[in-house]
């Protein structure tokens, strides 16, 4: 089946009818249900104390991680200043502790900065590692396909396909892991999944 | 997606407290979410619930429509977000009425039809519906839609590369389940 094939298929399946009725009685449902609910607008500023208490909460579960990394860090820095990033156990307790939230732990001269998504939506996958250097300033960070990030200086997504492969794209560059070359952006750039981590 | 200005002046009355004006915003939109509703759940009694609540969302956030995009932009964009969110709670819920389900049978009723029409419908909706639920917005924003990858990144709140992959992924999976012989719903 080509793309064609497809679209016209997926097209040729329409959405079920509903009468006249329907669509009639439909606005004043929602008025109804509008004039029976007590709150009234805007939504936006209503919500402010559970958010806070998560933020607190997250804020404090951000320091104890950063402490017991940082702790690590002092002790594997001499060997290999990216090991902390590549070690399962650590990467493993990380991503326990915040399920399906982890967008990315981020490791540059700045030190270590976990990226959290607002929600429990990403899919479960493997961990990918990503070194890249821009000549003046290196950056590393364990991530997941599909999620995009500005590491180096530069905007990227990161993604991974079925044999394992890694291929990071940003604005100007494609790079995959079946042909590690960045032309002219000088850019120096290593990725690979880490399959031994799992959830 | 049309959009008149009409839209905007049903906008201004609506904030004054006029609810024939936002009934008159429904009346003008409500096909076009009831539509995205389906095509992200697949059942018409979920899709007239989430239907609901997007417009309940819509008229307490109004406030923030500033008017400088269409407002079936901004209308379509709370739509999407509404849709990616429920599929996070059903995913959850979905565990608890399978166990309850299980220890009920005397209450278990027959599963309802995606679409209870025809047959290509209901398998088209089946492959949609083993999607996840961002590349099956990919799909029905750019496919059922006709937005640009551009456009629907901006709805979706990620980036254009990001839409290209999901959508990309997406076609790869429905080929798959649509050309599988008795890849109807299982």
């Amino acid at each position: 089946m080509n793309d064609f094939e497809l679209e016209k298929k997926l097209k040729a399946a329409r959405v079920p009818v509903r009468d006249e009725d329907y669509w009639e009685s439909f606005p004043r449902l929602v008025s109804a249900r509008l004039r029976a609910a007590p709150a009234g607008r805007p939504m936006v500023e209503r919500h402010w104390l559970p958010r806070l208490a998560w933020g607190g909460g997250i804020a404090f579960a951000c320091l104890v991680i950063g402490f017991a990394i940082g702790h690590w860090h002092g002790r594997m820095e001499k060997n290999d200043p990216y090991a902390l990033l590549q070690n399962g156990k650590v990467l493993h307790e990380v991503l326990t502790l915040f399920p399906n939230r982890v967008r990315a732990i981020i490791q540059d001269e700045h030190g270590i900065q976990l990226v959290l998504s607002d929600q429990a939506d990403l899919p479960a996958s493997t961990p990918i590692f990503v070194h890249i250097c821009d000549g003046k300033q290196c950056s590393s960070l364990v991530t997941f396909s599909g999620q995009e990030l500005e590491i180096a200086g530069q905007k990227v997504t990161i993604l991974s396909d079925a044999q394992g492969g890694v291929i990071v794209m940003g604005n100007r560059f494609v790079w995959s892991s079946n042909q590690p070359v960045v032309a002219q952006t000088g850019l120096r750039i290593e990725a690979r999944t880490l399959k031994s981590v799992t959830l | 997606m049309g959009d008149t200005d009409e839209d905007k002046i049903w906008v201004l009355q609506s904030r004054d407290g006029n609810p024939a004006a936002f009934e008159a915003l429904i009346r003008t939109h409500q096909r076009m979410i009831h539509s995205l509703t389906f095509r992200m759940t697949g059942s018409m009694a979920d899709a007239e619930d989430l239907a609901q609540e997007i417009f309940i969302r819509a008229y307490r956030q109004l406030d923030s429509y500033q008017g400088k995009a269409k407002f079936s932009s901004w209308l379509y964009r709370i739509a999407i977000n509404t849709c990616l969110n429920w599929r996070q709670r059903e995913t959850r819920r979905e565990q608890v009425h399978a166990n309850w389900a299980e220890s009920n049978d005397a209450l278990r009723s027959e599963p309802e039809s995606p679409t209870g029409e025809d047959a290509l419908g209901g398998e088209v909706q089946a492959a949609l519906m083993k999607l996840p639920a961002k590349q099956r917005a990919a799909i029905v924003l750019t496919i059922y839609d006709g937005h640009n990858h551009a456009k629907a990144a901006q709805i979706l709140g990620c980036s254009e590369t990001t839409v290209s992959w999901r959508v990309f992924a997406a076609r790869r999976k429905l080929k798959r389940l649509l050309s599988a012989k008795g890849g109807r719903h299982e």
